[in-house]
């Protein structure tokens, strides 16, 4: 019979989680904060515009949905204390003004001619935006120290990605005309500038510092 | 967007045709229709016109349930943070996707019941009441008292499948009955949480309750006698955070709708 007192690695042999991450508990809690501002902005223009939008299908896309992001607002919200932010509003804000210019553009179409104006600008250009984001956050830090955030964006970026194919398809399914296409590259192109000029969800960084190495090649 | 989005704006397709709630209340046809006497106005399968009037009164709820999600889908982007709390906001997009789910159940249901989408009007009754300019008043208006009416629907409905041996009615309408008191406790719990120091605003809001009430009894529609299509579901309600008392007083609303609505349509003839 193995004997259970013998002493045993605390990490099994194909666990290679290493302990060090490039974010500080300041720096997770700022990001989070950005979150749940921004999946608050979301949730709420999606519930906005389900009565705006005379299409079916996509009136219910979007109620589904609605909550979705509510729930990851909910579960940066229970974050937060956890990275010493007991007031959980504090942080709850835009990384910039560009950052607020971006999310007041997104939520301005209204009528119901506009679908596809409202959808290019969540799946077209927030979610990939959020993904990477959240992916960027999820790589770089500890994966022993900060997993319970790991954890969170792991779930939403499972959301994400689900939702990014669900409404990705039902552009394709309501764009028909030439014309159309014209319509949603001009929009994102209007929403990319935007979100460019913020530098991404979570203000420039979003993705890291961009370091170039001089001479590489590869 | 704008904030506030009146209910001639809400967005439709071709396929769906606008009513108001007053004309179909005040519609001379229903007196007539009452003067034949036929006995009790319960849906019983043993009636010949049953299944016409479960399959309209199920187009009545999709069309319904789509207000509900639109209505829970204004009140997150309506208010501002300090209007209304983030709890609430969480509460309302929790209620969106529910609903969304009702208005997917309700539309195969009504394929299921051989109804098409359009086949009746629309009365936007229920976004009317979600156009309050305070949380409050919608969270009493809507989930309580329209919700609380679809207490009483979903269970009567229930009831007919068992009743009339359709367990695809009965199996559909049990589960959104469950959603259902899950969105009407919402209400009372969010009434109780947010008017705890304010009585005045607690009262406007009853108030604006019992108006929704009494106006959505519908002439009789909703109540506890065999008069009555729609029955009052007391032990769903209770579980929804209605105490006895809120209940009875309902039961006298409807009486009270009941009685006005004969008096306005003998006085119009
Ligand atoms: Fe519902
Ligand atoms: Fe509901």
């Amino acid at each position: 019979m193995a004997d259970p007192y013998k002493p045993r690695a605390a990490f099994a042999p194909w666990d290679r989680r290493e302990l060090p991450g490039i974010f500080s508990v300041e720096d997770s809690a700022r990001r989070v904060g950005n979150y749940k501002w921004l999946e608050m902005r979301l949730f709420e223009s999606l519930g906005g515009w389900v009565a705006t939008v005379p299409e079916l299908d996509v009136k219910l896309v979007l109620g589904r949905h609605c909550y979705h992001h509510a729930w990851h607002a909910e579960l940066m919200d229970k974050r937060l204390p956890e990275l010493r932010e007991m007031d959980t509003d504090r942080l709850c804000e835009a990384p910039n003004p560009e950052m607020e210019a971006f999310v007041e553009a997104l939520r301005e179409p209204e009528a119901p001619e506009h679908t596809i104006e409202k959808l290019v600008g969540v799946f077209r250009v927030l979610l990939p935006r959020k993904i990477a984001a959240y992916t960027y956050h999820l790589n770089g830090t500890s994966r022993i120290t900060d997993s319970p955030t790991q954890r969170s964006l792991g779930f939403m970026l499972q959301d994400e990605f689900e939702d990014w194919r669900e409404g990705e398809m039902l552009l394709q399914s309501l764009i028909e005309t030439p014309e159309e296409v014209d319509r949603a590259t001009r929009r994102q192109a209007e929403l990319e500038k935007l979100i460019l000029a913020a530098g991404g969800i979570s203000g420039p960084g979003s993705l890291g510092p961009i370091v170039a190495t001089e001479g590489a090649s590869l | 967007m704008r904030k506030q989005l009146p209910p001639d704006m809400l967005a439709r397709d071709s396929r769906f045709v606008r009513t108001s709630i007053m004309d179909q209340v005040m519609d001379p046809r229903n007196q007539k229709i009452g003067e034949r006497d036929l006995g009790s106005a319960r849906l019983q399968p043993e009636r010949p016109a049953a299944a016409d009037r479960a399959r309209n009164l199920m187009h009545g709820i999709f069309t319904g349930e789509i207000q509900a999600l639109e209505g829970a889908g204004r009140t997150t982007f309506d208010f501002d943070d300090d209007e209304a709390p983030f709890a609430l906001k969480l509460d309302m997009a929790r209620q969106c996707w529910d609903e969304s789910r009702h208005v997917e159940i309700s539309v195969k249901l009504g394929d299921w019941m051989g109804t098409e989408i359009g086949e009746y009007s629309e009365a936007v009754f229920l976004y009317e009441a979600a156009c309050a300019p305070d949380p409050v008043l919608r969270l009493c208006g809507v989930n309580r008292a329209l919700e609380g009416l679809a207490i009483d629907v979903f269970n009567t409905m229930k009831e007919f499948g068992d009743s009339s041996g359709d367990p695809v009615l009965e199996f559909c309408e049990d589960w959104m009955l469950a959603d259902e008191v899950t969105h009407v406790k919402m209400g009372s719990d969010w009434l109780r949480r947010m008017t705890k120091d304010d009585p005045e605003r607690l009262e406007k809001a009853l108030e604006f309750q019992r108006t929704v009430d009494k106006l959505f009894s519908l002439g009789g529609f909703r109540g506890e006698t065999e008069d009555n299509p729609i029955q009052l579901a007391r032990n769903f309600r209770s579980m929804a955070g209605f105490s006895t008392d809120e209940i009875d007083e309902i039961a006298e609303l409807a009486a009270q709708a009941k009685r006005d609505a004969e008096a306005l349509v003998a006085g119009s003839s």
